[in-house]
């Protein structure tokens, strides 16, 4: 989409595992693990948007809490490209300072990371403190982050800030009742772009709102990560709006990456039968549109509690053989910068 | 022209609150033909669920109250005798005659029954079936909405099923008594698009199988309606602006809020650079424009839009909009 390359990594994550415990019986033992995420890998270049896809349950806002490390992950490792030179104070540094492995660190550890790697919330009603005004809002990450401002340059900072995301400099004093969801959301992205971010995790920044409304908010994103060079985890369900904003897509099924390519490539040739049924399903907003025969899935997902041995999909999908449930597929490169987890999806029909 | 199943002409539904009275619905006229599917989109405040609640009478009153209109169903006038305070007329209708699937499957079934009893509630009340004939035909239903090994899942709880499967369970509770309108207020918002499409095709598949019973699609995406309905009526602030068949609103839709609503669509497959947008925001409904609702977002703005509510007018057969711009049929 844009010309610039998109080529330095900004993030890695490796074999990214995070299990949640369930306690069970008389003596609450540990009885299972729902198994959230379940071996995640992918890299995020400097400077572009990757799209994460996948029905409720996938692991898709997992991925985006262990990030920016709101829940410790159980294994693997998130390395972090810092500006931030730990031996220097935290202090940005031209020349690049090791990377830094979030996965190992702990809260006092990762806080002066925080200002680096910032979120954008689902629900813009219950992602604002209903108590504070919007200009108190966007100052907490600044005074956490950058306490060397005095007081005005940083009521100067929420100015340009609210400005930037098209709200005025006179709504500062309001309280988040008196806005929109559209408002709103823009507010919280004023607040998460007020510490210089260089990765914003959105977590379904737009499904809570209208659709005249959702395409501003989507314009909004896109002008920010123009002009401050950002880089973006866009977390969706929605697949038009992901296949718009996003430059590469990762789809998820039950705790894993089932295949990642560009949006074009994906939404033109997807390869693994998921990605395949998923694409089937996208209502189309024109009635000529005459679908390709859609394929309707069996079955609901399995519980990531239980999951199936081998491939995760394979109790649903249309061309599951029998040594499916014995290994977990890899990732394959089925064609340059095209991941699928799928050994077999040479052997669809071709439409 | 065949008998409208339902009519519905100049529904106002207010609702009475502190802060001054809202209208959610302000003179609604539409109608279904019997066997027809019938689209309502529009964004959230636009009176869209607040008109299927009213025509099932399911208003909570007070704070709202149906203040103006008629409801005929199959030539009669519901809100006759909702205006008389006799509710059994609509009593005998509700879930018989003119059924109603909700939006959350999650809070839309009673968690302290069986899925079976809830099935088999409305075939004892309405049909007059004992229970245990109720009881066979609401397995017959859940097999129809395809649960499988319906004898044995319909003695248990709503909270041992998924949300897709619960949203089947509401369909065949919906569907049981044969009804001849079907209300499917956001059938598939809360579901994922796998199932999304599983729910979709079954509604439309199960209406063939029994009664053809017309359906009422609330839902604010455009694409569910391109894709399930025949016609469809845009609401926006408590109006309809624009009623078409679904090849006319989507390939030459007449009203400025229609032109918008679908130019801010991300299309698969189409990848533009920038979305176009709708500016501004929906107004407040206790705050609205004197003239055309949408006045105060509209790109192709006249003078008299501002003092003058638009007229409906219709501008081919079966297309009405409700704007200054729009031309007569005759005229044009």
């Amino acid at each position: 989409m844009t010309e610039k390359k998109k080529t330095e990594t900004l993030l890695e994550v490796v074999d990214l595992k995070m299990y949640f415990p369930v306690y069970g019986g008389v003596f609450r033992s540990h009885v299972a693990d729902v198994k959230a995420i379940d071996g995640v890998n992918f890299t995020l270049r400097e400077g572009e948007t990757l799209g994460l896809v996948g029905e409720s349950g996938c692991g898709k806002s997992t991925t985006g809490k262990c990030i920016i490390n709101l829940n410790r992950p159980t294994s693997g490792h998130i390395i972090f490209h810092t500006q931030k030179d730990a031996s220097r104070g935290y202090r940005i540094t031209p020349e690049k300072p090791v990377p830094v492995n979030l996965a190992k660190l702990n809260n006092d550890q990762m806080r002066p990371y925080r200002s680096e790697i910032q979120m954008i919330f689902q629900d813009p009603y219950a992602s604002l403190n209903p108590r504070m005004t919007v200009s108190d809002i966007i100052m907490e990450p600044l005074s956490i982050h950058m306490p060397e401002l005095s007081k005005a340059q940083m009521l100067e900072k929420v100015d340009w800030l609210m400005e930037k995301v098209g709200l005025s400099a006179e709504q500062a004093t309001r309280y988040p009742h008196e806005f929109s969801g559209g408002q709103r959301q823009r507010i919280g992205i004023a607040r998460a772009l007020a510490t210089n971010p260089r990765l914003v995790i959105a977590d379904e920044p737009v499904s809570a709102l209208d659709v005249s409304i959702q395409a501003q908010v989507i314009n909004l994103m896109q002008d920010l990560q123009e002009e401050f060079g950002l880089t973006y985890i866009f977390i969706a369900h929605d697949l038009a709006v992901v296949e718009h904003i996003s430059d590469r897509i990762a789809v998820m099924y039950l705790g894993n990456i089932v295949e990642l390519a560009d949006a074009e490539t994906l939404f033109k040739n997807p390869l693994h039968p998921y990605t395949r049924a998923l694409m089937s399903a996208i209502p189309h907003p024109d009635p000529n549109v005459k679908k390709d025969k859609r394929i309707v899935l069996q079955g609901d997902v399995p519980s990531p509690m239980k999951k199936p041995s081998g491939c995760g999909f394979r109790t649903r999908c249309p061309i599951a053989r029998n040594d499916c449930a014995i290994d977990v597929p890899p990732m394959l490169e089925a064609a340059p910068e095209h991941f699928v987890a799928c050994p077999y999806y040479a052997t669809q029909d071709k439409n | 022209m065949a008998n409208e199943l339902l009519k519905v002409k100049n529904l106002k539904t207010y609702f009475k609150t502190e802060a001054g009275i809202a209208k959610a619905v302000d003179g609604v006229d539409f109608d279904i033909m019997p066997g027809e599917v019938l689209g309502i989109v529009g964004e959230s405040g636009s009176g869209k669920s607040v008109t299927s609640l009213s025509i099932m009478q399911l208003i909570p009153n007070p704070p709202g109250d149906i203040v103006e209109g008629n409801i005929i169903f199959e030539g009669k006038d519901l809100l006759e005798a909702y205006r008389r305070k006799d509710y059994d007329v609509i009593r005998k209708i509700r879930g018989n005659k003119i059924s109603m699937i909700f939006q959350e499957p999650m809070t839309s079934l009673n968690p302290v029954f069986t899925i079976g009893d809830q099935v088999a509630e409305s075939l004892v009340l309405h049909k007059g079936m004992t229970p245990k004939e109720a009881r066979d035909y609401a397995v017959k239903m859940l097999e129809l909405v395809g649960i499988p090994s319906a004898r044995e899942r319909i003695d248990e709880y709503p909270h041992q099923f998924s949300g897709g499967m619960r949203q089947r369970v509401m369909i065949a509770m919906a569907l049981s008594c044969d009804p001849s309108l079907l209300i499917a207020d956001e059938p598939t918002t809360a579901l994922d698009v796998t199932i999304q499409a599983q729910i979709l095709e079954l509604m439309l598949e199960v209406k063939a199988k029994t009664s053809n019973a017309a359906i009422l699609l609330i839902t604010h995406d455009m694409a569910v309606i391109a894709e399930t309905c025949h016609r469809v009526v845009v609401m926006y602030c408590g109006r309809i602006q624009e009623i078409a068949d679904v090849k006319t609103i989507f390939h030459s839709p007449q009203h400025p809020y229609t032109q918008g609503l679908l130019a801010s669509l991300p299309k698969p497959g189409q990848k533009v650079k920038r979305l176009s947008t709708i500016e501004g925001m929906v107004p407040s409904l206790f705050n609205l424009p004197k003239g055309c609702s949408f006045c105060t977002r509209c790109s192709q703005k006249l003078a008299q839009c501002e003092t003058v509510p638009p007229e409906m007018v219709e501008t081919a057969p079966g297309h009405l909009v409700r704007c200054h711009l729009a031309k007569p049929m005759n005229s044009a």
